[in-house]
């Protein structure tokens, strides 16, 4: 791992329409990590008496029970319940919430092989599958992941680079000193350049922080034409066969 | 702000916090527990965050749960890296037997800023927590067996001078405000919260909806760092001019 | 035009399209849906397999883990199978603890597990009375488009027949396992059973229903036969079916099984070269 540097994002297969009972869904597929996204038309928010003037997002994040090396129950636990938080704050800003006021939106997402970088691919996949469902939006919203190791820095990273990320390591075999570490999500809308979603784990100073910040904003604007792409050949073949039948 | 210690008598560590309308109790207990597979030679530990209803009546029932539940967790990654928090300090036996903390924070009142007070209180109840000294283990066949300080006063403080501050920054029209009010809050366009350790930061999370303009993001940062460090600083001094406890027979 | 009529009377659609013998999708009565079989997508499974029947999408997942075994079947191992519709198949589940369906769905199918003796629980048993292997089965919906049933049983034989178990090696006395992963066993499957759902609809029999013709239909049955014998009927309630209609839905599933079990075969055979 040492002096590895990978700036360029891997490729990624992205579709939509892939649940034929969901408004919009989307699958994402990027090295071995496998999800699936489906959302559903507004409705009533339930336990709520007070009118509200913006619409909800209500956001499940959940790993399959064999998606990971070891297996997760069935129950959400807190991982997953800070991850369906974390993509909920991300979609929001991304979302014309005045449209739909007093209504809420679900979104779930399910993770079938978890192999690093999850959370910025059920972002992205979110976005799609929301504006496929016909949900209004201000932007298309992506989002990437870095992981970085002292000098090293890995864009999407495996499963193995993130937990090898969350530990800390000595800078050498002679200094105790602790190395600079961590984990770094963003999610981006690109059009309006606006950071809609910033997460940090692990241990890293300033000038590591601003560097990482402008890597994953290219690497965010990266996406945008890959998901632009598959909601136009969305729309083209949704065309297509209307036109036919 | 107010600060004391050792508040909560039969805790290993304890404190409350006051900072302005918001006041947070926070006591630590110790258990011992089998270390996990993953990390044999470090200890666990567990945060679980109790927003009472006597703080706002929004929390009456389960009203406070994802609140609880957020702070819970940004608490748990910015105490994840090892160089913030370390956690092989509370192994007994690699891969047998280690100390598990569990840090339980009350909610009293809610007045704003509460990711800053929970996190100031955190480090304080640590600085306060006597781990107790353990004299011998050794390893019986499958068995563990641990022997342990006798003497209530014999025992071991944790070393948490890197552990984190969280700093909450908000953007309320053009300007990055530290420390806001709950007044504050509600009109803030975009916030994000900093857990700053010497000079570093553990972890950074954005709380409330709201997106911000990558250079508003920098700034935030830099703002975050230099009054999380200040923060941080001023906390240490404080904790050190406590006098140390003295011993007092009842015959003097 | 034709969705507003769908909408506001979907019975008498539905009905003016039968009485022509034809469905709304174009299929016959008596027509079974395109069925696709993908094998080992999930690589952090011990074996996986993917069941597209029409729409109906079913992914399966098998994970194995090391356990003691009961004391009253000291040699048997455990297979544990749960079916998960999610809210993300269908706008009719909900978050939450499992609904009725879900629940019917996995009893069910460990019963007919069990039943058909399909494959062997002492074949798990590594050192008896100390060490077995379980197996845990997790079947989520990810598209529901009718027939659950049958997609669910489907997709957990051909996991059943992906699973490749590492060789262990236990001492007893210190209690250490030692696993070997260059030594790959397959489980022996015995025999396979398949299902068939049929939809009764007014006088009709309908075969392989949608989820909208399930929702009108007054009722429905499944049917697993193996090694062309039935095997096992599921009829929750709904309306009643006469004997000779009963027989003629059980030829049916039996002519149809043997499609089933040769695309079954021919999927595992691909991965294997």
């Amino acid at each position: 791992m040492e002096g590895k540097q990978r700036s360029n994002v891997k490729f990624v297969f992205l579709k939509c329409g892939v649940v034929s009972q969901a408004k919009g869904s989307a699958y994402f597929e990027v090295d071995n990590t496998k999800l699936i996204v489906s959302v559903y038309d507004p409705r009533e928010i339930p336990k709520k008496t007070d009118y509200s003037s913006k619409g909800e997002l209500f956001c499940i994040f959940k790993y399959a029970p064999f998606s990971c090396p070891n297996r997760r129950a069935h129950q959400p636990d807190a991982d997953e319940k800070q991850h369906s938080a974390i993509v909920k704050r991300a979609l929001e800003s991304a979302v014309c919430r005045h449209e739909f006021p007093n209504f809420q939106v679900d979104v779930y997402i399910l993770v079938l092989e978890n192999d690093g970088s999850a959370l910025s691919g059920a972002i992205t996949a979110a976005g799609i599958a929301l504006a496929q469902a016909g949900i209004p939006m201000y932007d298309t919203i992506t989002a990437a992941t870095l992981a970085i190791q002292g000098t090293t820095k890995l864009l999407d990273p495996t499963l193995e680079e993130e937990t090898l990320c969350t530990v800390a390591t000595h800078k050498s075999d002679t200094e105790i000193d602790y190395d600079s570490h961590g984990i770094i999500v963003l999610a981006m809308l690109s059009t309006h350049e606006q950071i809609s979603e910033f997460y940090q784990l692990g241990n890293l100073d300033l000038e590591t922080l601003n560097e990482s910040v402008n890597i994953l904003m290219n690497a965010a604007k990266d996406i945008v034409p890959l998901v632009e792409k598959c909601l136009v050949d969305y729309v083209t073949k949704t065309l297509k066969s209307n036109a036919e039948s | 702000m107010e600060l004391e210690t050792n508040v909560v008598a039969h805790a290993f560590g304890s404190s409350r916090l006051r900072l302005a309308n918001t006041d947070v109790l926070v006591a630590v207990k110790i258990e011992t527990d089998v270390p996990s597979v993953d990390q044999p030679d470090e200890g666990k530990i567990e945060f679980f965050v109790d927003c009472s209803a006597n703080a706002t009546p929004d929390f009456e029932g389960r009203g406070g749960e994802e609140l609880a539940t957020e702070i819970s967790n940004s608490l748990t990654s910015a105490y994840r890296s090892t160089k913030a928090f370390n956690l092989s300090k509370l192994c007994i036996l690699k891969g047998r037997k280690c100390w598990k903390l569990y840090v339980d924070i009350l909610l009293l009142e809610c007045g704003g800023n509460l990711y800053d007070a929970v996190s100031l209180a955190v480090k304080a109840a640590l600085w306060n927590t006597e781990v107790p000294r353990v004299l011998s283990v050794n390893l019986d066949g499958n068995k563990v067996e641990m022997e342990v300080s006798e003497n209530v006063q014999d025992c071991v403080k944790l070393d948490i001078v890197s552990a984190p501050v969280m700093v909450t920054i908000s953007k309320i029209g053009e300007h990055c405000v530290v420390d806001p009010s709950a007044a504050e809050e509600q009109c803030a366009t975009a916030s994000m919260v900093v857990a700053i350790s010497q000079d570093r930061f553990t972890t950074v999370l954005q709380s409330g909806s709201g997106s911000l303009h990558p250079s508003t993001l920098k700034e935030s940062l830099k703002l975050g760092l230099e009054i999380g460090s200040k923060l941080d600083q001023a906390l240490i001094e404080v904790l050190r001019q406590r006098p140390a406890k003295k011993q007092v027979g009842f015959l003097m | 035009m034709a969705k507003q009529f769908k909408s506001l009377h979907p019975t008498k659609f539905y009905r003016d399209y039968l009485n022509h013998d034809i469905r709304p999708d174009g299929r016959l009565i008596s027509k079974f849906r395109p069925v696709i079989i993908n094998i080992g997508s999930i690589a952090t499974a011990d074996g996986s397999a993917l069941v597209r029947i029409g729409k109906t999408t079913v992914i399966c997942g098998i994970k194995a883990e090391l356990c003691p075994p009961k004391s009253e079947r000291p040699n048997e191992g455990f297979l544990i199978c749960n079916v998960d519709l999610p809210p993300l198949c269908s706008s009719k589940f909900r978050p939450g603890p499992p609904s009725d369906l879900a629940q019917i769905t996995t009893r069910f199918l460990a019963d007919l597990i069990l039943n058909s003796a399909c494959i062997d629980l002492k074949d798990l048993c590594i050192v008896k009375e100390k060490l077995v292997w379980c197996l845990y089965a997790d079947i989520i919906c990810l598209d529901h488009d009718g027939c659950i049933i049958d997609a669910c049983l489907l997709v957990l034989l051909t996991a059943l027949k992906t699973v490749r178990l590492p060789g262990v090696e236990y001492d007893a006395a210190i209690d250490k396992k030692t696993i070997n992963e260059d030594e790959q066993k397959s489980l022996s499957i015995y025999n396979t059973p398949v299902s068939t759902t049929y939809a009764m609809f007014e006088d009709k029999v309908i075969t392989d229903p949608t989820a909208e013709e399930e929702e009108i239909s007054s009722g429905l049955l499944t049917i697993v036969v193996k090694n062309k014998e039935l095997c096992s009927i599921h009829k929750p309630g709904g309306s009643p079916l006469s004997e000779e209609k009963l027989y003629d839905c059980i030829s049916e599933t039996i002519n149809h099984a043997d499609l089933l079990i040769t695309l079954i075969n021919t999927a595992v055979a691909e991965q294997n070269d």
